[in-house]
């Protein structure tokens, strides 16, 4: 009894740790709000990844899509507030629900079709050049700027302190489902498919279901982000459908190593950091450095570490955990 | 409206031209993917750098772009060999997503490297012998653009060639065949793959110098080369030469008539709907089969 109550409390501290690190941060910053709206950038891309892993890391399949559902979810939630006044919190979940019809759209033929692997990359790399250049169409060649408008109904503030403790609730929830998808009956299931799939159906798991369960709480979670990831860039137009950003999310979520929920978001955050910093300091000089960089850490991981960070921070985190929980597991 | 059928034969014409040029865009990837099984996903921005390569040479030198390909060609080949055996052998075998990985690693460096080294600026090369333009009744003919067809085309069957009738090219359709009965015959199954590799990527220094006779390089070409040759070779599946041809037409034209009758910002939509609609009811390819 002592030890399922001690248990559960560890179970909460992970879930609510990072929350907890999270909120004295504006402070530490003395309320700079340049370093908050990084902060704020950190914790989105973050919460981005770690709904990539359900995906890319439990479920093993590289969806370059990310930034589909983003913007899609996302501009709906930004031009019903713009237009109909609708209230952010209503146009969230909205942006939730089209993103996740789309993902059962895209996903109920590729899955249905036993696409896998490389043409289930090449399929949804596609699927982001589609949407961008179709809403080069709708929306036309320009950026748009959400007008001035404040306080909690629109989610909108002078300041980004608001935003960003709002954002940490967000990467709580991804990171509470992470953690619970992980030791579901779902999470056995995407972690056979991702091991091997053929195997996975001999033994019975309906691999066709599984995935395509997986791909659309990735998308519903995306679909909600995207009102704030717009926010926290404080513009949108077409090329919020971007190719590139998505493989960077995909690159996040393989360097953390996948499935690793620990591992993710220190790569999410380490590489916010990294980019910052060069971008500050080469930035104007060298362009695109950080992303080269990424890419040939990208290269080390794939040839010398598969597991990625996670195999430098789980055994750590293990340890602790033991600590925590009186030297038994 | 209408375009008027001058038009159209144009806009068909430039579509059949550029499917050549991509038959050989897709050519290395085909030959990496079929023989080795590894999954490229920076064939697209080789080509883009090679474009770039192209441009700082021959404008420094004043010549032609096709002549840099002289220098090119074999500089990729070494490039190529150098990125198999630090970066593809040793994830051999692995897991497809990491592989994936691997080379979406190599995309990103060669994208950004052209990013610090060239900026975002799209680049053309100044002068260019082939730059003039012949009457034919409703359609004029670029020189430049026919050159490339008719160069693209001969080598594409120049390797069918090379695969088909030479003691190297049976050594290589053995080790696609059954890499382990290979090893087992004596061939030196290493060497072939670094070989493949190799030829694969000194084919998109080819292809780049056949596109900077006409077109533009910018840090963005990569990506959509790379996933119209991906696209080509899912339609054509790896059958052979005659599919990769009749894909990557397929794919000119269809794209060249999108520019003309739609409009030139969704030029690659219409590929891209095809390529998903095909892979869902066909994901043998359009001609031929698919392991």
């Amino acid at each position: 009894m002592m030890m399922n109550i001690r248990k559960l409390l560890v179970s909460l501290l992970t879930i609510l740790l990072p929350m907890l690190a999270g909120l004295p941060i504006p402070y530490l910053l003395n309320f700079n709000q340049y370093y908050i709206l990084l902060a704020l950038q950190s914790v989105i891309i973050a919460s981005v990844a770690l709904a990539w892993n359900i995906i890319g890391g439990y479920a093993g399949q590289l969806d370059l899509a990310s930034f589909a559902y983003i913007g899609l979810g996302g501009i709906l939630a930004t031009e019903l507030m713009i237009n109909y006044n609708i209230t952010p919190w209503l146009g969230m979940l909205l942006g939730s629900g089209i993103s996740a019809a789309l993902a059962f759209i895209i996903g109920y033929p590729l899955f249905r079709f036993g696409i896998r692997g490389v043409w289930y990359a090449l399929s949804t790399a596609a699927l982001v050049v589609i949407l961008h250049e179709s809403v080069i169409m709708v929306l036309g060649p320009y950026d748009y700027y959400i007008p001035f408008v404040e306080g909690w109904y629109y989610l909108r503030f002078r300041t980004w302190d608001n935003l960003y403790y709002f954002s940490l609730f967000i990467l709580a929830g991804v990171i509470f489902l992470n953690l619970y998808i992980g030791r579901s009956r779902l999470g056995y299931y995407l972690r056979s498919i991702r091991e091997d799939e053929v195997a996975a159906e001999a033994v019975g798991i309906d691999v066709r279901k599984y995935k395509l369960l997986a791909l659309v709480i990735y998308a519903a979670i995306l679909g909600f982000i995207g009102y704030i990831y717009i926010v926290s860039q404080r513009t949108f137009s077409y090329k919020t459908f971007s190719g590139p950003q998505s493989v960077y999310i995909a690159i996040i979520g393989i360097v953390g190593g996948l499935g690793s929920v620990s591992g993710v978001m220190t790569a999410a955050i380490f590489l916010k950091i990294v980019e910052e910093y060069l971008r500050g300091f080469l930035g104007g000089v060298l362009p695109g450095l950080h992303l080269l960089l990424f890419g040939i850490l990208l290269i080390v991981v794939g040839v010398l570490r598969p597991g990625g960070l996670s195999t430098f921070i789980e055994p750590l985190l293990k340890r602790t955990k033991t600590r925590l929980m009186g030297g038994k597991v | 409206m209408f375009p008027s059928p001058g038009l159209m034969a144009q806009s068909l014409l430039d579509g059949i031209f550029l499917g050549f040029l991509y038959s050989l865009m897709a050519l290395g990837l085909s030959l990496v993917f079929g023989v080795m099984g590894i999954i490229n996903f920076a064939h697209g921005d080789f080509i883009m750098l090679g474009s770039y390569l192209v441009w700082l040479i021959a404008n420094s030198v004043r010549t032609d772009p096709s002549l840099v390909s002289i220098v090119t060609v074999p500089l990729f080949f070494v490039v190529g060999a150098a990125i198999y055996t630090i970066i593809i052998r040793p994830v051999f075998g692995k897991e497809p997503l990491i592989q994936i990985a691997v080379t979406v690693g190599v995309g990103y460096v060669l994208q950004n490297t052209a990013l610090m080294f060239f900026r975002a600026e799209p680049r053309a090369v100044q002068s260019t012998a082939l730059n003039l333009y012949i009457g034919l009744g409703p359609v004029n003919i670029h020189a430049a653009k026919l050159v490339t067809a008719l160069l693209s085309s001969v080598i594409v069957i120049g390797v069918h060639y090379l695969l088909t009738k030479t003691w190297v090219g049976l050594t290589i359709r053995a080790t696609a065949y059954d890499r382990e009965v290979a090893t087992l015959m004596g061939i030196n199954v290493n060497k072939v793959y670094l070989l493949v590799f190799g030829l694969g990527i000194a084919l998109t220094a080819l292809a780049a110098s056949l596109w900077m006779t006409f077109g533009q390089a910018n840090p963005y070409i990569g990506t959509s080369f790379g996933l119209l040759t991906w696209v080509i070779i899912a339609l054509g599946g790896l059958g052979g030469v005659s599919g990769l041809l009749a894909s990557s037409l397929i794919v000119g034209v269809m794209q060249s008539l999108t520019m003309t009758l739609a409009s030139p910002t969704i030029s690659l939509t219409v590929p891209y709907l095809v390529f998903l609609v095909v892979l869902w009811f066909r994901p043998q390819g359009l001609f031929g089969r698919r392991e």
